[in-house]
């Protein structure tokens, strides 16, 4: 059987005149067929936060100096930090993904008398905005641009 | 506690979608040079040496683009972490464990605004 | 009928004068190539256990009636074909709902849901008789037309892990429901149902799992309005903090 709802999940204002069943919750959730999909994006939050707070770290050691900043650097070549970046990276790939896949359809029809263009051509524009802007980040950040 | 969730709402939810969006964007070439490059010898290191990266931050651009990498992922973070609790039948706890996450972004930005701005 | 391949039901049974708990009973039905999980269950309560109670009604999957949960996943069983099926099939009440007996669930609650949105065309005056019909092009009408489809078969409210775990959310097909007027161009109530939507019921519970526009029979996609009615609805408080209230339309 599978497990409980919240015990007022779709309970009407006032009771009806028998005793009813407490409400279940979606058999496979949260971690069988599609539901898995589902729990693991919300689960990137953490890996989100984290890496928000690592930035953070980052830039406050930018701001102590030469010798903090490169050991940060060479810090961060532990199996523990390269193990959690890989994951990070996957996360974010895993998030960018999924997003993407919505947003053309989150799109109101009209926004005053301004129509949004066509689903595909917003996917288009989402993903070629992904790769530019990574691939110039990447450009600056390895020397390649301004370098 | 509740209805000052359901009044700040809209601001979470702009600050949490583009956290998805641009934090995404961002942090994908973040990982790859910063975290992953560099420091695996994959990148030069003279990519990311002191005097550059220094530079590199504290232009105006660099500090737009740092403090968006801070503030962004961190609001997408406590928002789905929310999720996360309230997907665990977390809706009794739900004031508290929002006003934490909540808190801990908020408090995450403002020292994001002052690290950025010192740089 | 006994030379055809039997196929064992596993129904959830619960007689609230009887049982404490719901439980599940197993029946051998003999099924057609052509059947539907609705002609099993109508089999058995033909002709093995008449007090099995289940809703149903028009057998075509346009009255939103016979939702349940098969194997796992809201269906309407009467479009459910049975040779799609395993040999076990499990037969559970919708999820996310209280049941009142076997596969019947307390619809209540969900009808309060969708008169909290308001679905009808709110006019600020309405049009006299004698200035004629609305006009609505094809293209205002294309911007609701697949939000008006929906059969409230609730399939969507037992999807959604949102619904079970909040009860105040209002829930996809309420919220379709009231994106569907909001968007119609006859309509002036999209500020009254944007503060509905930012209210204790909350469209930004939802949490983008998109199983509703996954289990959705008439292709409604709920997922797309919830999303589109956050949108509005931030756009409207945005303004409103430019713009006071009163000084709008």
């Amino acid at each position: 059987m599978a497990r409980p709802a919240h015990p007022e999940a779709m309970a009407p204002a006032k009771p009806g005149r028998t005793r009813t069943a407490p409400p279940h919750r979606p058999p496979k959730f949260p971690m069988q067929g599609r539901y898995r999909a589902y729990t693991l994006f919300d689960a990137t939050g953490a890996v989100y936060l984290l890496m928000g707070f690592g930035v953070l770290h980052a830039v406050r050691t930018l701001g102590d100096g030469e010798v903090a900043w490169q050991a940060l650097l060479s810090g961060w070549a532990a199996p523990l930090y390269v193990a959690f970046h890989l994951l990070a990276l996957v996360s974010v790939l895993f998030v960018g993904v999924r997003f993407f896949r919505l947003f053309p359809k989150a799109q109101p029809p009209r926004i005053g008398p301004a129509k949004p263009p066509p689903g595909p051509v917003i996917l288009g524009m989402l993903y070629a905005v992904w790769i530019g802007v990574t691939a110039l980040f990447v450009g600056i950040l390895s020397g390649g641009i301004f370098g | 506690m509740k209805q000052l969730l359901l009044k700040i709402e809209p601001v979470v939810w702009l600050l949490f979608g583009q956290g998805i969006l641009i934090g995404t964007i961002l942090l994908t070439g973040w990982i790859l040079v910063v975290n992953l490059g560099v420091p695996l010898g994959i990148v030069s290191a003279d990519a990311l040496a002191y005097d550059r990266a220094h530079a590199l931050a504290s232009n105006i651009v660099g500090r737009l683009v740092l403090l968006a990498l801070i503030v962004l992922p961190m609001w997408k973070g406590a928002h789905h972490l929310r999720s996360l609790s309230i997907d665990f039948g977390g809706a009794g706890r739900d004031s508290v464990v929002a006003g934490a996450l909540y808190g801990i972004a908020a408090l995450g930005s403002l020292l994001g605004i002052v690290a950025v701005l010192a740089l | 009928m006994s030379d055809l391949p039997k196929k064992t039901f596993v129904v959830t049974r619960f007689d609230p004068d009887q049982d404490e708990a719901p439980r599940t009973e197993r029946y051998e039905v003999p099924c057609h190539p052509d059947w539907k999980v609705l002609d099993a269950l109508n089999y058995i309560k033909d002709e093995i256990d008449g007090t099995l109670s289940h809703r149903w009604s028009c057998r075509m999957a346009v009255c939103g009636s016979c939702g349940m949960q098969v194997n796992g996943e809201p269906s309407l069983t009467c479009k459910q074909p049975v040779s799609e099926l395993p040999d076990t099939v499990e037969v559970a009440p919708l999820a996310n709902f209280p049941v009142i007996r076997d596969l019947v669930v307390e619809l209540e609650g969900f009808l309060e849901k969708l008169k909290q949105v308001k679905p009808w065309i709110i006019r600020a005056k309405e049009k006299a008789v004698e200035e004629g019909t609305h006009s609505q092009s094809p293209a205002e009408h294309a911007e609701f037309k697949q939000f008006s489809m929906c059969i409230n078969c609730m399939l969507c409210y037992a999807a959604c892990p949102v619904v079970a775990n909040e009860p105040e959310f209002l829930g996809p097909a309420a919220i379709a429901l009231g994106h569907r007027y909001s968007t119609d161009s006859r309509d002036e109530g999209a500020a009254e149902r944007n503060e509905i939507f930012r209210g204790e019921g909350t469209v930004f519970s939802c949490s983008y799992a998109n199983e509703c526009s996954e289990v959705c029979p008439k292709h409604v996609d709920p997922a797309a309005a919830v999303n589109q009615a956050k949108f509005n609805a931030v756009i409207d408080w945005a303004t409103g903090l430019v713009l006071p209230r009163g000084g709008r339309e």
